[in-house]
């Protein structure tokens, strides 16, 4: 079978699937964007006096209504399906199939990010019908190379889960493992703040790694906020992180059915 | 024949009720007994607790750190002021990981799966047994953990709370954990209307996202909606705020007729939500 014939039946399947419990996307959905709607009650009441180095209150709505978005789009839960595909043996029949259990978790991805951020989608231009503030200026290659970046970021962030969901091949604390990456995150990759809010040693350190290019630089590509070299050098921190990920996720997976296999005989 | 019927048979007619209610005292004992025998064999269990509260609430000190790089004062609370509030909230997050989401947050899934007919059957109150039957022991570290907090963020204020203080500090926590089990009740009642969405409890977690600051620091509409529709503002708010002296002490008998006026209309609404149940027959 070709490849888009492939893509193209799994793609249908995960998007059946996801329209069964789409009112349970809903609420994972609505769990997803309270984290930068508290976040920004209170950048907007700490900005209530001016702005926060340069950031007014309209730049906290643009920045974190573009988080949401690009959140939605790059977010991952493979680390959890993995732990418990290895701990309860559904992995066994996956690895049966003709194909690698990793398209089946792109195409689910694929599924279900198109269902959920197109509903964010659709609540942005309501809200930025009767909300300037939300508006973003039109810019096709500016929202071109946001699609670019976005993508790059949702690939690392699918390689990290994979990759981290991988370790269930050797302790039972897999998952745990994921939640403090996503502690750390919350801080590094902009989720609490624009970067350029955060101590200027930690946001130098948080160069270092690949925390700023799943989520902050997308973000500030959308947004408008970064320009020139740094644009450039984003794309190149986006690609070579993503490189790095690919190559953990490959020896995870070649060492750990290697293990696996052990384990069952 | 409907379940809620059926289980009515089975409470002890006539029986004095002091008699009942030493027998459900009993009940609660031996279900609280049998989890914590259980727990007991998952002693790491205990380590990794205690490390995720740990690294919780370093992460809740250095979120409030970056808001405070920019400000002074958050809805007119300073820092040591929130982190008496963040003490509260981890104090309630102790409540609803040791026994609120292991047992009633189970709700939904059994009654999508039918399940919820083993507990009908049980001649017990359902929603007290649903409410109590499990507990996670070592999550009560958090509700330590989180009084320290507190405590800790109290000394840095520099206020030693006066006698009649903590007494309202201690009422307006037990309403605070009477409000929050009132959100739950109302939650995983809605199960039984909306059958097929198995991760109701999610919808807890957006919600509850928003009791980690003092409520003066949102928006107007916001405000409203966290003091009078899903009352969270009662659950964190108001106890850190009768802990600072920031409220009169008398308010913390608001927050008890609060909370009262909130379990009983959960409690109706549970009953309500029993009635529609029909089991796994269908």
């Amino acid at each position: 079978m070709s490849w888009p014939r492939r893509y193209g039946a799994l793609l249908r399947t995960a998007w059946l699937q996801d329209l069964q419990y789409r009112a349970s996307i809903v609420l994972w959905l609505l769990w997803g964007v309270t984290e930068p709607a508290v976040a920004l009650g209170i950048w907007w009441a700490i900005a209530a006096d001016g702005p926060v180095q340069g950031y007014a209150r309209a730049d906290f709505a643009r920045y974190f209504f573009a988080l949401m978005l690009v959140n939605q789009l790059t977010i991952a839960w493979d680390s959890w399906y993995l732990d418990s595909w290895i701990r309860e043996g559904e992995l066994n029949f996956r690895l049966a199939r003709p194909i690698h259990p990793a398209h089946e978790a792109v195409a689910e991805n694929i599924a279900y990010k198109a269902r959920t951020a197109g509903m964010i989608l659709v609540v942005w231009l309501i809200v930025a019908a009767a909300w300037p503030a939300v508006r973003l200026p039109f810019g096709a290659g500016r929202w071109a190379l946001t699609a670019a970046a976005v993508l790059l970021a949702a690939a690392m962030r699918f390689f990290i889960s994979f990759a981290t969901g991988l370790l269930a091949f050797w302790t039972t604390r897999a998952t745990a493992i994921m939640e403090l990456h996503a502690g750390i995150s919350l801080f590094l990759s902009g989720r609490l703040a624009p970067l350029a809010l955060l101590p200027p040693a930690v946001a130098r350190v948080a160069g270092f790694f690949w925390f700023p290019y799943m989520l902050a630089f997308p973000v500030d590509l959308l947004t408008g906020a970064v320009h020139g070299a740094a644009v450039v050098w984003g794309f190149v921190g986006q690609v070579v992180w993503l490189a790095l990920w690919v190559g953990a996720y490959r020896l995870a997976w070649t060492r750990g059915l290697r293990k696996y296999g052990a384990v069952g005989g | 024949m409907r379940n809620v019927e059926l289980q009515g048979q089975f409470e002890p007619r006539g029986a004095p009720n002091d008699a009942k209610h030493a027998m459900k005292f009993r009940i609660l004992v031996a279900l609280f007994r049998l989890n914590v025998a259980e727990e007991l064999q998952y002693r790491a269990n205990f380590v990794a607790s205690l490390l995720g509260t740990l690294f919780w609430i370093v992460t809740a000190l250095l979120t409030l750190a970056v808001f405070f790089r920019h400000t002074t004062r958050l809805g007119d609370w300073d820092y040591w002021e929130v982190v008496v509030l963040l003490g509260v909230f981890n104090t309630l997050t102790g409540v609803i990981e040791a026994v609120l989401r292991p047992g009633i947050g189970r709700l939904a899934g059994e009654v999508k799966s039918g399940g919820l007919d083993l507990v009908l059957a049980k001649p017990v109150d359902a929603q007290g047994f649903v409410s109590f039957r499990r507990l996670d022991v070592w999550r009560f570290t958090d509700v330590v953990l989180g009084l320290a907090l507190a405590g800790y963020a109290l000394y840095r204020l520099g206020r030693v709370p006066s006698v009649v203080q903590l007494a309202a500090f201690a009422l307006a926590l037990a309403a605070a954990v009477v409000v929050v089990y009132a959100l739950w009740v109302a939650l995983m009642s809605l199960a039984f209307w909306f059958v097929s969405v198995e991760n109701l409890s999610v919808l807890f977690d957006a919600v509850y996202e928003g009791a980690r600051y003092p409520v003066s620091a949102y928006p107007g509409v916001l405000r409203f909606v966290f003091v009078y529709l899903i009352p969270i503002a009662w659950t964190t708010t108001i106890p850190a705020s009768a802990l600072t002296g920031r409220l009169e002490p008398g308010f913390a008998l608001v927050a008890a007729a609060v909370a009262a006026v909130a379990f009983a209309l959960t409690r109706l609404l549970w009953r309500t939500a029993l009635k529609r149940y029909s089991g796994a027959s269908g």
